[in-house]
């Protein structure tokens, strides 16, 4: 499946009728992007979002915020190509690295910088910088997110000022990938005096000094991110002028400043906006391409006492039964309508190894009791099923951060009431939730993946190897054959060799109802019409920005401001 | 039996006669017996379970109609059905923390006017320091960070920042009692302090104690609302007026019924309870009778 | 005067020292490890938390630790604030002249206005007016603080699009107007916020006013005024208006704990980023640094409130003490 620019406008017929003409104005934006003309630099493009950014250093980032201003701050090695190839590196685009070289035993690959490149605060970009830069996220004492994925990094070194060679364990399809991928280069004169465990803290943390096309220019906690054209990049000036980030306090906040003229994007649509964007003469809805999926996860360990199995989900019965109970078409329509896409299972729609003709558990309620009574989970006379004394009640942690996962939360609660399992809700602010997942305690939990374009990021999920540590398998699942056909899937070289073992793999699993797959992450942003796009790659839409323009004829007041220094 | 008594009796049908002709006593009272009666009788009175997601495909978020008459929620579940069991969670909350903080405050004052001195001094600086924290915060703090507490622990939560009024209330009117010959002669006959308070200063502090818990009901239960909204008080699927009006916050916009009738709803119940507490405030205090609010009751507590 | 001012100030300062307790006692009793919850992870390996517990001091003994804190916080180290990534002082520095700039203005606002009606009601007490008067207060009195303000949002900014919904200043434009502008933004920002808390603390104002007033009718000298042939409604306003507002200012100064719990939903709805605004989202994050802090200086600010109003008016007039 290939993903390319034109993707969104091949979704057309999964809309409804309304909708088709807005998807097909959005994507004659797109189409006429490579027209800008030398006149058509300038303008200001706001972005509202409702959570505020945690960090401006790459390697810590935890939201989407984050991911989407450090991406515009900093620059890797290579950039991944439009179709998200990650084997080899076909398709990967000179960003730093003007060119590369591999070893004869793909053990090693030298990189060449280019000469231009400096940091936003006028020094060179240099080899040691690359060597800094991994040798960093490496530091367990750091605590990157993205390190488990970097074990097969060995080291960096620095053969001159612009020349670095990267050395790997063993030679992989996703080695190039992993490296250029995962890691954004830092600048060592500005964060090397600080001790990587401080580096979360410390306030060096904040300024943002990269070497990509936008610059930071002043970050308002709370309040606003901006970022304006590095006019002297390397690269090229970016056609923007600036780039706010709005940061409203909440959902509703960045939906009014959307619609009031305030911003130009809103990315996370819900269906009651949609009619009022059909007679919208200002704007349009555009699908943004996106790798999230979301599902209830089951706990298979007992969170009261570890190491033993949970008393409820340890059961593949239970599990089936509880898939059964729940409407996900309805829920769907419910919390999204339209705007987001079915959860065929444990991927999103939008990676290339997705199969969504996998056979699915289908909603039916009557069987799911069935199923409960003949494993011995009896209904007692308040309706309340139980097994050997122990009733069949659970709780699902929520991040109260969000708002679609909190209405799937309460529906859920209610489909389960229906077959005799009493649901509390446990809403956690978002680091309780996080330290929850990561502590292991919680009986379901309501999981949001974003998902790397590689299968290795399903090993960190679904592999019994995620289980504890830097994984991210919250719910401690552990499947032999499913470990089998992951590692089968990343280690093959040939494309259609991997999706054959991830097929496998993801039919395993959702046979097994190793979660209740729900739905992927909604993906339709509101975007004023002036705005003419460009590169929308499914795993962020925003990484080409800098080539995002306005026309001259249709700047507002906003774009007029020019590259004024922000006082 | 005695001088006190009697004139506590005249004082009592006095104030009867002041109250049975105090219009607002029986506007006030009528509204508030009828939300009583209707929250109690809402197993009868609601058309649908208050829980129950009817047809989350079709029916989610529906405005206004003659099927439901309040709208549903964003889960599809009537609000009409909701609020009446809501307004069962929310005034036991609020009468049953009352009940609590009215009892603790009055033993409190009670105690730190009758016997005076180092204890006095101690529970009422205790009192003033603890009247000077604003209590949403208090609460936020705890309710926040330990997480779901149950309506229970909600209500003796809620109990433990309503009392500091009362007692002072209670302390002053004790004081007074306390000085009074007869109370003094008492004691001087040697009649143990035990049956003074039970006898004398008890039935002369229950006045105030019952004008300050009316007038507390109003604020506690502005402040279980407040919780609620905030997302720390009552928790899902179960209804009360303050999460209502949270399941439809962040929809501000386009589902202004569940913000706009749960909080009539505590609008009117809080008027109701206020008024009737200045009605029995003025009844009780003859001095006060055309004065509204004075030194004792700006009860601002929440 | 004197021994007055010592007493009322070793009180405040009794307060301040109950309360710094209170906020430490709640926040260190919480289930949940400070480290575990604010840092975001497992992800972080046991020999950097275990840096980190001792950089914070949270190896230490609770009784310590509460020293420790007493004499940093004593010293305006407030600590780091980790969801903001900058010192606690720096974000409260930043959010308490708005909170006051906020809650001044509606002070001063609603003194006016509940002086105002307070008066119209007092001059002719059981009147039609006075009733009708006094149960709009009443209501107004009795509505919850956060409904009140979703409602002017749902009416003023979503309906009929008059004011911006919420924040400081227009988040993108702002740096880039002419002073003008700029004070127009502010304006317009200001505008719901301040109009609600009006309309929150104007009812108060009034009803004690009110109250003030009239007993104040009852004295002799307002009967031997209006015996010198002094008209009721001109004794009211020159004599009893006067006397009046002193006990009001003090019970306001005794009610302002009250009044900040409205200042904090307001600044909640209106995402203005205030005190109370900080310290609510600092609870969620969990970012307890904060929590404390927000926690300690709102209760502070509250008790210098108060404090500053029983003294300006025992100066004022030093038959009014409060003991």
């Amino acid at each position: 499946m290939h993903r390319s620019r034109l993707t969104s406008c091949h979704m057309k017929r999964f809309l409804p009728f309304v909708l088709a003409a807005v998807a097909v104005a959005g994507c004659k934006g797109t189409e006429t992007a490579a027209t800008a003309g030398p006149a058509d630099v300038g303008g200001t493009i706001v972005i509202a979002t409702p959570s505020d950014a945690g960090t401006m250093l790459p390697p810590l980032i935890t939201g989407i915020t984050d991911r989407e201003v450090t991406d515009l701050l900093y620059d890797r090695l290579a950039e991944i190509g439009p179709e998200l190839n990650t084997l080899g590196d076909k398709g990967f685009t000179p960003r730093l690295a003007e060119r590369w070289e591999w070893s004869a035993d793909s053990l090693s690959i030298t990189f060449h910088l280019n000469p231009h490149a400096k940091w936003h605060d006028g020094q060179p970009v240099r080899a040691s910088d690359v060597r800094f830069s991994v040798n960093l996220i490496k530091d367990p004492a750091l605590g990157s997110t993205a390190l488990p994925l970097l074990s097969n990094i060995d080291s960096v070194s620095v053969r001159d000022s612009l020349t670095a060679v990267a050395y790997f364990k063993k030679r992989v399809p996703d080695q190039f990938y992993d490296l250029v991928y995962q890691i954004a280069i830092l600048p060592e004169h500005v964060l090397g005096n600080t001790p990587a465990a401080q580096l979360k803290t410390a306030e060096i943390g904040r300024r943002g000094i990269g070497s990509g096309r936008f610059r930071l220019a002043k970050w308002e906690a709370g309040s606003r991110i901006e970022l304006v054209a590095d006019t002297l990049n390397y690269r090229g000036r970016p056609k923007l002028d600036r780039i706010v980030f709005s940061i409203a306090p909440d959902f509703n906040g960045a939906v009014t400043r959307f619609f009031a003229g305030d911003a130009d994007i809103f990315e996370n649509l819900r269906a009651e906006q949609l009619p009022r964007l059909a007679t919208d003469s200002a704007r349009h809805a555009i699908r943004l391409p996106s790798l999230g999926y979301n599902f209830m996860a089951m706990n298979q360990v007992d969170p009261k006492t570890p190491g033993r199995p949970h008393p409820i989900f340890s059961e593949r019965a239970v599990r089936r039964a509880l898939s059964m109970a729940v409407d996900r078409r309805a829920m769907l329509k419910n919390v999204f309508d339209t705007m987001a896409t079915f959860g065929f299972g444990p991927f999103p729609h939008t990676v290339s190894v997705a199969d969504t003709t996998l056979p699915q558990i289908p909603y039916d309620t009557a069987k799911a009791k069935a199923l409960l009574d003949s494993a011995g989970w009896l209904a007692g006379p308040d309706g309340v099923r139980s097994k050997n004394g122990r009733r069949l009640e659970f709780s699902i942690t929520t991040p109260s951060s969000s708002a679609g996962r909190h209405q799937y939360a309460v529906l859920l609660q209610d489909a389960f009431r229906r077959v005799g399992a009493v649901v509390t809700l446990d809403e956690s602010d978002f680091p309780s939730y996080i330290a929850k997942l990561n502590s292991h305690s919680f009986d379901a939990e309501m999981e949001s993946f974003q998902t790397d374009p590689s299968v290795s990021g399903f090993k960190q999920t679904w592999s019994t190897a995620g289980i504890g540590g830097e994984g991210q398998n919250h719910a401690s699942y552990s499947n032999l054959s499913v470990d089998a056909y992951l590692d089968s899937a990343t280690n093959a070289f040939d494309p259609a060799r991997s999706k054959a073992y991830a097929r496998r793999a993801f039919e395993a699993l959702m046979d097994d109802a190793a979660g209740i797959w729900l739905y992927d992450t909604p993906t339709m942003a509101g975007i004023h019409k002036r705005i003419r796009t460009a590169g929308l790659r499914a795993d962020a839409y925003f990484s080409g920005l800098a080539d995002w323009w306005i026309p001259a004829s249709q700047r507002s007041e906003r774009d007029k401001v020019g590259l004024r220094p922000t006082p | 039996m005695s001088d006190d008594s009697e004139a506590g009796h005249s004082l009592a049908s006095t104030t009867r006669s002041r109250l049975r002709g105090d219009r607002r006593v029986w506007i006030a009272g009528g509204v508030l017996g009828l939300i009583g009666l209707v929250s109690l009788a809402a197993p009868l009175l609601a058309p649908f379970d208050p829980n129950a997601q009817l047809d989350i495909a079709h029916f989610a978020g529906q405005a206004p109609s003659r099927m439901h008459l309040l709208g549903t929620d964003p889960y599809s579940r009537d609000v009409l059905s909701r609020m009446l069991y809501g307004g069962r969670v929310s005034l036991t909350i609020a009468l049953a923390s009352v009940a609590m903080a009215v009892s603790f405050g009055t033993l409190v004052g009670v105690i730190a006017g009758y016997f005076g001195g180092i204890v006095d001094a101690v529970l009422m600086r205790f009192v003033d320091a603890a009247y000077s924290v604003p209590s949403l915060l208090y609460l936020l703090v705890v309710a926040a960070l330990w997480g779901d507490i149950g309506v229970l622990r909600l209500t003796v939560l809620i109990a433990s920042v309503a009392w500091f009024t009362v007692s002072r209330l209670v302390r002053a009117k004790t004081l007074l009692v306390r000085d009074t010959e007869f109370v003094v002669a008492a004691r001087a006959l040697g009649v143990s302090d035990a049956r003074i308070l039970a006898r004398h200063v008890l039935p002369n502090v229950i006045g105030p104690a019952i004008v300050s818990s009316t007038l507390t009901v109003g604020n506690v239960i502005l402040l279980e609302a407040g919780l609620s909204y905030l997302g720390i008080g009552v928790r899902s699927p179960q209804a009360s007026w303050g999460n209502i009006i949270q399941d439809g916050a962040e929809r501000l916009s386009d589902l202004w019924w569940l913000t706009l009738f749960p909080g009539l709803a505590i609008l009117m119940t809080v008027f109701a309870c206020n008024a009737l507490g200045d009605a029995l405030r003025d009844a009780l205090d003859p001095r006060q009778l055309v004065a509204g609010p004075n030194d004792d009751s700006p009860h601002l507590t929440a | 005067m004197r021994r007055y001012l010592a007493f009322r100030i070793l009180q405040a300062l009794g307060v301040v020292a109950f309360v710094t307790t209170l906020s430490f006692v709640v926040v260190h009793l919480a289930p949940g490890d400070p480290i575990s919850t604010t840092l975001q992870g497992s992800n972080v390996t046991e020999q950097t938390r275990q840096h980190w517990r001792v950089e914070y001091g949270l190896d230490r003994p609770i009784p310590e630790q509460y020293l420790r804190w007493l004499r940093l916080t004593a010293r305006g180290d407030l600590g780091f604030s980790f969801s903001q990534r900058r010192p606690v002082r720096d974000v409260l520095a930043d959010a308490m002249p708005r909170t006051l700039a906020l809650t001044g203005l509606a002070l001063v606002l609603s003194f006016a206005l509940g002086i105002i009606v307070g008066l119209l009601q007092a001059e002719r007490v059981n009147s039609p007016r006075d009733r009708w008067l006094g149960r709009v207060l009443l209501l107004m009195y009795s509505v919850p603080d956060f409904w009140l303000a979703l409602m002017m949002l749902l009416f003023f900014s979503y309906r009929l699009r008059l004011f911006p919904p919420g924040g400081l200043h227009d988040a993108v434009m702002y740096d880039y107007m002419s002073a003008t502008g700029k004070v127009i933004d502010a304006i317009k920002h200001l505008v719901l916020p301040v109009l609600t808390l009006t309309l929150l603390y104007t009812a108060s104002i009034a009803r004690i006013q009110r109250a003030e007033l009239v007993s104040l009718t009852h004295s002799d000298w307002m009967r031997t005024a209006v015996a010198k042939g002094l008209g009721w409604t001109s004794a009211v306003r020159r004599h009893a208006l006067r006397n009046a507002l002193l006990p009001t200012i003090t019970l306001l100064g005794v009610n302002l704990p009250a009044l900040a719990v409205g200042a904090i939903f307001v600044e909640r709805v209106f995402s203005w980023p205030g005190m109370g605004f900080v310290t609510v989202g600092a609870v969620g994050a969990r970012d307890y640094p904060l929590v404390m802090a927000g926690v300690v200086v709102t209760s502070i600010l509250v008790v210098c409130g108060a404090l500053v109003a029983d003294v300006a008016v025992s100066i004022a007039d030093p038959r009014i003490r409060i003991r």
